[in-house]
């Protein structure tokens, strides 16, 4: 045992070597993530410049209900920049183009919700102003944001930020079935509440996560074709180390990764790691795992160095969005989110959602990291029933 | 069966993948000391038989003593005896020829300081000392080649497998190579080798075994195998191997 250990770690030290000597990997594993969650949390707004104070009119159609609450909120102080109008008002000032647009909740948007057929919030602006189009629908978004914590705070699942006032016996009765909102718009902006990188980070965290410790695969299977695994089976180093060392050093670099993009996150992006910063980085370790052992099961199963990359790209690039990676699982249909739930990343994606967004604790995603290290026990356990370490040349 | 200077003895070795039968009861022996050539075509099973002596392979009939040591039951105690260096360049080339050195030896159970030693050692015994430093990637192809069988002489192995340890080289780089073998010879190491060069296993090997889609088809010195075709000094092995097998051995 001590031997397997001892072996292990050499193996897995001199592969970290060889990771700071490989630019190609390095910059796979760090300035690629990067490059995405800066290229899409600026389309989303988030590191624009910022519009001179610039107000935004909300209106609704309701007497009471959802909407009034979200109003409430959103003008409890000037500061939010935001301001309630009467529809009727709001429609003329547009037309006399004293403000350039409005949100407006129809008269049946919480009736709607409770329905649970999906509401809508209308983007009223001048034609063609994309400009204010974005910024209202990125405010658009936000509250769409806020209502999805309604409901999964309606399941006893995260507390209720911003929105203390609503009726939660209403809430109650929605149930299961989460609202799903309807915005006129596609475009969104730069709105205060919501930081943009608390989702596009983690999402592109996972991903890349995934991806690197799936093309892992590749340099093991290239290990097998110039016979180094074999050699160093003959030179007494057993089987059992040999696939640890792989799985620890993709472990190492995930650790890498992970300090790399979560420092960038709180020191470029001020990310919010919500209520349990600790649960936050233990969902992210554990998706290092499960990602580690995929990349040596990966290297198992398959034959040659061009199976192991295909396999990995193909892996990585379908498992991302299924596990909600480019989008949040939350807006999806229930049917999706159960397919999520097939992944390590559905799992790692969500617990991050929950956390940093939606203000759950670290007892709440317990499933989730349990869930992780179940993934990472079954593609370990393949691994090792299949690891290979001789190839057909 | 082993007799005392017998140093490796095989016996009944088969192995076949996808029921493609690759080694086909092998049986030969090595002698302590000598050199011992392994001669034939491209899939003829050479490296898999080298697998199945160095314990990488479980045959999946007949077995193996090397030293004493039964491979299938003691395979540590023969890992201990054995230096193998693969047909492929079986090192990392982003590192220097020392610290590949280095890690295969602490692999291979030296400590950091054995380890180092050993090195500096084989180094000079390959004639890199002056580029030990330099990322293998630098190297030519035959100073490549000459630090993988630097690796497999780390842990100073009573016996050595050299799997086609010349391919592709240039002759000053080769001739460097059989000097090395030789001189390890004499200084009581034991060498397996295997080749597709029949000048080369002429040149280097105390006795040859001729192997041809997983059989051994002849066996014995150099000149008994010429002699078995015609005329020992003037039949060539290429002229022994095509009289057995009606083919050319580089096809
Ligand atoms: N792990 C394996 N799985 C399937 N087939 C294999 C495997 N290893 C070897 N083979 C096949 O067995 C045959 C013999 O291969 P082997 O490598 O032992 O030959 P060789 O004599 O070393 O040839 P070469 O001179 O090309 O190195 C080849 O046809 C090869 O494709
Ligand atoms: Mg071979």
């Amino acid at each position: 045992m001590r031997l397997v250990i001892r072996q292990a770690l050499l193996l897995s030290f001199k592969d970290t070597r060889l990771f700071f000597k490989d630019r190609f990997a390095m910059g796979f594993a760090l300035l690629f993530p990067i490059l995405f969650i800066v290229a899409f949390s600026l389309a989303l707004g988030d590191l624009g410049p910022e519009d001179e104070q610039l107000r935004m009119a909300v209106a609704t159609e309701e007497e009471s209900g959802f909407s009034r609450e979200v109003i409430d909120v959103l003008t409890v102080s000037d500061a939010t920049g935001v301001d309630e109008w009467d529809p009727k008002d709001a429609g003329l000032a547009l037309h006399e183009g004293r403000i350039p647009g409005y949100l407006l909740f129809p008269v049946d948007f919480t009736q709607r919700i409770f329905s649970g057929e999906g509401t809508e919030i209308l983007v009223v602006t001048a034609d063609g102003d994309p400009e204010t189009e974005a910024v209202l629908g990125g405010l658009a978004h936000s509250i769409g944001g806020r209502i999805g914590t309604l409901s999964l705070a309606a399941r006893g699942v995260t507390e209720l930020e911003g929105l203390g006032s609503l009726d939660l016996v209403k809430l109650g009765q929605l149930g299961t079935a989460p609202p799903s909102i309807v915005f006129t718009t596609e475009q969104v902006g730069d709105v205060e509440p919501f930081n943009a990188t608390n989702f596009t980070l983690p999402g592109y965290l996972t991903m890349f996560l995934f991806f690197a410790a799936a093309l892992g695969a590749e340099a093991i299977a290239r290990e097998r074709q110039t016979q180094t695994l074999e050699r160093l089976l003959s030179n007494g180093v057993r089987r059992s180390a040999i696939v640890a060392g792989k799985v620890l050093a993709s472990i190492y670099r995930g650790l890498i990764q992970l300090a790399f993009l979560w420092a960038l996150g709180i020191f470029a992006f001020s990310i919010d790691f919500g209520v349990s910063p600790v649960a936050v980085i233990a969902v992210s370790v554990l998706m290092a795992v499960a990602s580690s052992a995929f990349g040596v099961m990966l290297a198992s199963l398959v034959r040659t160095v061009k199976s192991a990359s295909s396999a990995a790209v193909l892996a990585s690039l379908t498992l991302a969005p299924l596990g909600g990676c480019w989008w949040p699982l939350f807006i999806t249909p229930d049917w999706m989110q159960a397919i999520g739930r097939l992944t390590p990343h559905g799992w790692a994606n969500d617990a991050f959602n929950k956390l940093m967004l939606f203000g759950a604790e670290g007892q709440d995603v317990l499933v989730h990291m349990a869930a992780l290290l179940l993934f990472a026990a079954a593609f370990l356990a393949i691994a090792v029933v299949r690891f290979r370490t001789v190839s057909a040349n | 069966m082993a007799r005392m200077e017998d140093f490796l003895a095989a016996t009944g070795l088969t192995k076949s993948f996808d029921s493609v039968q690759v080694v086909d009861s092998v049986s030969f022996t090595v002698r302590s000391q000598e050199i011992f050539g392994l001669l034939g075509p491209n899939g003829a099973g050479k490296t898999t038989t080298i697998r199945m002596l160095s314990t990488v392979l479980d045959p999946d009939d007949g077995d193996v003593t090397i030293g004493g040591h039964l491979v299938a039951k003691e395979s540590d105690a023969v890992r201990k005896l054995i230096g193998v260096c693969p047909q492929e360049l079986a090192l990392y080339p982003e590192l220097s020829a020392i610290d590949n050195l280095v890690f295969f030896g602490r692999m291979a159970g030296l400590s950091g300081s054995e380890a180092k030693e050993s090195a500096a050692d084989v180094l000079e015994r390959v004639g890199l000392t002056d580029r030990a430093k330099d990322a293998v990637r630098k190297y030519s192809g035959g100073m490549k080649r000459r630090v993988n069988i630097a690796i497999a002489l780390m842990s100073r192995p009573q016996l050595l497998f050299l799997d086609e340890p010349t391919v592709g080289i240039d002759p000053q780089s080769r001739n460097h190579i059989f000097d090395t073998v030789l001189a390890l010879r004499d200084e009581g190491m034991t060498v397996l080798y295997t080749t597709h060069y029949m000048e080369e296993a002429d040149r280097l090997c105390d006795r040859i075994a001729i192997m041809d889609e997983g059989r051994i088809i002849a066996l014995g010195t150099p000149a008994e195998l010429k002699a078995q075709v015609g005329d020992a000094d003037t039949t060539t092995l290429e002229e022994v191997f095509l009289s057995l097998t009606g083919r050319s051995l580089r096809d």
